[in-house]
């Protein structure tokens, strides 16, 4: 097993959890998790279903208060500091609503004024992010008819309008087709080239392997593996690397001999 | 797996396993599980006592004596026409035919001719009929107080009005079912519900108005309207039996028959267009594009809010229609005994629509779901997000609810109430911006998982309904009741002030505890919004 990654050189980390823990009655869902994500990094989450990949971001982000531990972003605590802290993230939730009854352009205006920014910077990043994102040609559409695709990229919107220095996405390529995932997936590599840091949740170890630079192994609500995506595959590939760490058994061999081709 | 490649494909369909059977066995093993637990079984036993409660009143009245001429056939027309809406509609109350959906056979190879057949079949089969059974042999007790003859022609219209209800019900799920199944559908069943508890409110008024008119033969329109509806055709045959014309009866008796048979006809295809239909047709909505620059609000954190608000409120269906269901039983409740000369309610029709309003939007935060994120994960906006909130809802209720109280109590000529609606209006309007938002942060019930709004959710608008009203206008009721009882005009328009500074202090007050609740607990809140949302 490797060990949680340290900090590099003196600046401070994007992001860092320290003994990180929730319990949901008699379920620790994330258990004492310590985990850096050093800046200008891409670093991916992979983890099976249930491992405390989302209950640990939401902590991170302001959204679900940890019962230990502290989450810092670039220093700031996210939950004494929240100011500070809220001012330099940008967050892609999985599956949570938006005001979905406005259009996109409204959406990106109410949350950029909201931000405190003035009209003529969110109407031009508004109006850059949509063109960008594919979303201005459903400029008279509700975001409550968007698709899973279009709900994904207006949400990713949001989180780049303030000009956040990190990302926390959770699946940001869940249900996504692959035209849009390549779009957002563009972007992100834009973003991280440009300085900004990434941390995303995700399943699909082909993506984690082809994106991150830095990719942590979370089962049983604890980092298992983190480092350099060298550093946790070794000479496998990551999904080899994936079950061999989390030791996980693939079903689906015996049976089923009346399921005709 | 080297039997996978052997063995033969499994046959498709299986003609001889009776469609029919199975729907029923799927009906009774869904209908057993739900009322397998103590809760479904009590719940499930009190809808059966209401339900033969209102089908034996409805019988009696069939049995009834009335003093006008043809009084007896017009008030069995309306119960019919009661009951028949009652099957149209009742299937939207449960989002769709509630027990065997129509998308669980979108799927299946069978021709949407045979899947009508038998699910017409399996509607028919059904215990829960003898309730409508009894409910409409009302007509064949009306006609047998004029004979056997009259009573027989009678039991026809009973037998072909049930077979009208169950086929029109099937109709109105085809035709109604793929909105109620889709995003926006569910706001369509929402509304549907809503609709349907303001009729039944409304109707408190209106139903003894229209038995009065009817019995007392006062308005032949009314009685002519309810005959020609097919709900009043055994009515209207039985009525020809009982004076011997039998060429009407059986005239009208075979239009019943034929109209039960042409929508019967129409339900394969009905169907066919159901199973086919995109959930989604129709249901989309362009929204307006505005102008790039529309500097009404001001452009900061605050605006912003109301800005989203005010458009929530022309476009979220439930919204909407909670301030027009506000709207009508506000006004109808205290106009319509206005029509048979008591106009001592009508200039309280304003506060009537405020106190509605307001009441259905103290769930404000549960009914926008998990979008509270937004708030959580920005900056501190709780502030922004509250008084937007609160200014967005005044905007809205208070101009027109004032509109109301004054045109109103101006037409009534109930000179007397100017003082007490006046001294209400600031005191219910600004108590209740401030109540809304707080006990929207107080408690929040996240919207069902079909979207609707929760029985714990109605249950807390019901009793805010009657919080609401009592917290902001005893205040300033006071000094009218003193001016009144100590016949002082200065200390009975005393209440004017009174209610405009407690309607500022809850404004602000309740205002500003929103605020810290939201502030202090905003993750413990979503959490809640999260787990059942």
């Amino acid at each position: 097993m490797l060990h949680a990654m340290t900090d590099t050189g003196d600046s401070v980390p994007a992001l860092r959890l320290r003994g990180l823990t929730k319990r949901f009655g008699e379920v620790v869902a994330v258990n004492s998790m310590d985990l850096t994500v050093p800046q200008g990094s891409f670093f991916g989450m992979v983890g099976p279903n249930g491992a405390g990949k989302t209950t640990a971001l939401s902590m991170a982000v302001g959204l679900l208060r940890p019962d230990e531990g502290h989450a810092e972003v670039f220093g700031h605590d996210v939950w004494s500091d929240p100011i500070g802290a809220k001012s330099l993230i940008g967050v892609l939730p999985d599956g949570l609503a938006l005001p979905d009854r406005l259009t996109g352009r409204e959406v990106l205006t109410y949350l950029g004024l909201l931000r405190g920014m003035d009209r003529e910077t969110v109407a031009r990043r508004a109006g850059e992010l949509l063109e960008v994102l594919e979303l201005d040609g459903a400029e008279g559409t509700a975001v409550v008819d968007y698709s899973t695709g279009m709900r994904k990229k207006i949400t990713l919107a949001t989180a780049l309008l303030h000009g956040p220095r990190l990302l926390l996405l959770d699946e940001p390529f869940e249900a996504v087709d692959p035209v849009s995932a390549a779009t957002i997936r563009t972007i992100l590599q834009r973003f991280v080239s440009g300085g900004g840091s990434v941390i995303f949740s995700s399943h699909v170890m082909a993506l984690v392997e082809q994106l991150c630079d830095r990719v942590a192994v979370v089962s049983g609500g604890r980092v298992e593996a983190a480092g350099t995506l060298d550093d946790v595959r070794g000479s496998q590939s990551l999904d080899e690397a994936f079950v061999h760490i989390v030791g996980a058994r693939t079903g689906g061999a015996e049976g089923l001999s009346w399921l005709a081709s | 797996m080297a039997g996978v490649l052997t063995e033969p494909p499994a046959p498709t369909a299986t003609p001889e396993v009776s469609l029919f059977r199975v729907l029923l066995e799927m009906r009774g093993a869904i209908m057993k599980r739900r009322s397998a637990t103590p809760k479904g079984l009590a719940g499930l036993l009190a809808l059966l006592v209401v339900v033969l409660l209102m089908a034996v009143s409805t019988l009696l009245a069939g049995v009834a004596h009335y003093a006008h001429q043809g009084a007896g056939a017009d008030v069995v027309a309306v119960l019919t026409l009661g009951w028949l809406l009652g099957w149209i509609i009742g299937p939207l109350f449960a989002g769709d035919d509630s027990t065997l959906r129509m998308d669980y056979f979108k799927l299946l190879p069978v021709p949407a001719d045979r899947l009508s057949w038998a699910m017409l079949g399996a509607a028919f089969a059904d215990v829960s009929l003898v309730f409508s059974l009894v409910a409409f042999a009302s007509v064949t007790a009306y006609g047998l107080r004029s004979g056997a003859a009259a009573g027989c022609v009678g039991a026809v219209a009973t037998l072909l009005t049930l077979a009208l209800a169950v086929v029109s019900s099937r109709a109105a799920v085809c035709l109604l079912g793929p909105r109620v199944s889709s995003r926006r559908g569910r706001d369509f069943g929402t509304v549907v519900i809503a609709l349907a508890i303001t009729a039944f409110s409304l109707a408190s008024s209106l139903v003894p108005l229209a038995a009065k008119i009817l019995t007392e033969g006062r308005s032949p329109a009314l009685s002519a309207t309810v005959r020609v509806l097919p709900s009043g055709w055994g009515a209207v045959a039985v009525a020809a039996a009982a004076r011997s014309d039998w060429a009407e009866a059986v005239l009208v008796l075979l239009a019943l028959a034929a109209l039960v048979v042409g929508i019967t006809a129409t339900l394969p295809a009905l169907l066919r267009r159901r199973l086919t239909m995109s959930t989604r047709a129709g249901s989309r909505t362009r929204v307006r594009q505005a102008s790039q620059s529309r500097p009404i609000l001001p452009t900061t954190p605050f605006g912003a809010v109301v800005g989203k608000e005010l458009r929530l409120y022309s476009r979220s269906m439930m919204r909407s229609v909670s301030l027009m269901i506000a709207f009508l039983v506000g006004v109808f409740v205290c106009v319509i005994p206005g029509l048979s000369g008591a106009k001592l309610m009508m200039p309280f029709a304003g506060l009537g629509f405020a106190a509605i309003a307001a009441a259905c939007f103290t769930n404000l935060y549960g009914d926008d779901g998990t979008a509270l994120w937004l708030m959580l994960t920005n900056p501190p906006t709780a502030a922004a997000d509250v008084r937007g909130r609160q200014a967005a809802w005044a905007l809205l209720v208070g101009p027109l609810s004032l509109v109301l109280t004054v045109v109103l109590t101006a037409v009534s000529g109930e000179r007397w109430a100017w003082p007490w609606v006046l001294a209400g209006e600031p005191a219910l309007v600004g108590g209740a911006a401030g109540l809304t938002v707080w006990i929207s942060a107080l408690s929040v019930f996240p919207p069902a998982a079909d979207g609707g709004p929760t029985p714990q959710r109605q249950l807390k608008v019901n009793l805010s309904l009657i919080l609401i009203p009592l917290l902001t206008l005893a205040p300033a009721a006071l000094p009218p009741v003193l001016g009144t009882v100590g016949h002082s005009a200065a200390l009975r328009w005393a209440g004017v002030p009174v209610g405009v500074v407690w309607g500022s202090v809850l404004w602000w007050g309740l205002g500003r505890l929103a605020e810290r609740t939201l502030t202090s607990s905003g993750p413990e809140i979503f959490a809640r919004l999260r787990r059942t949302g």
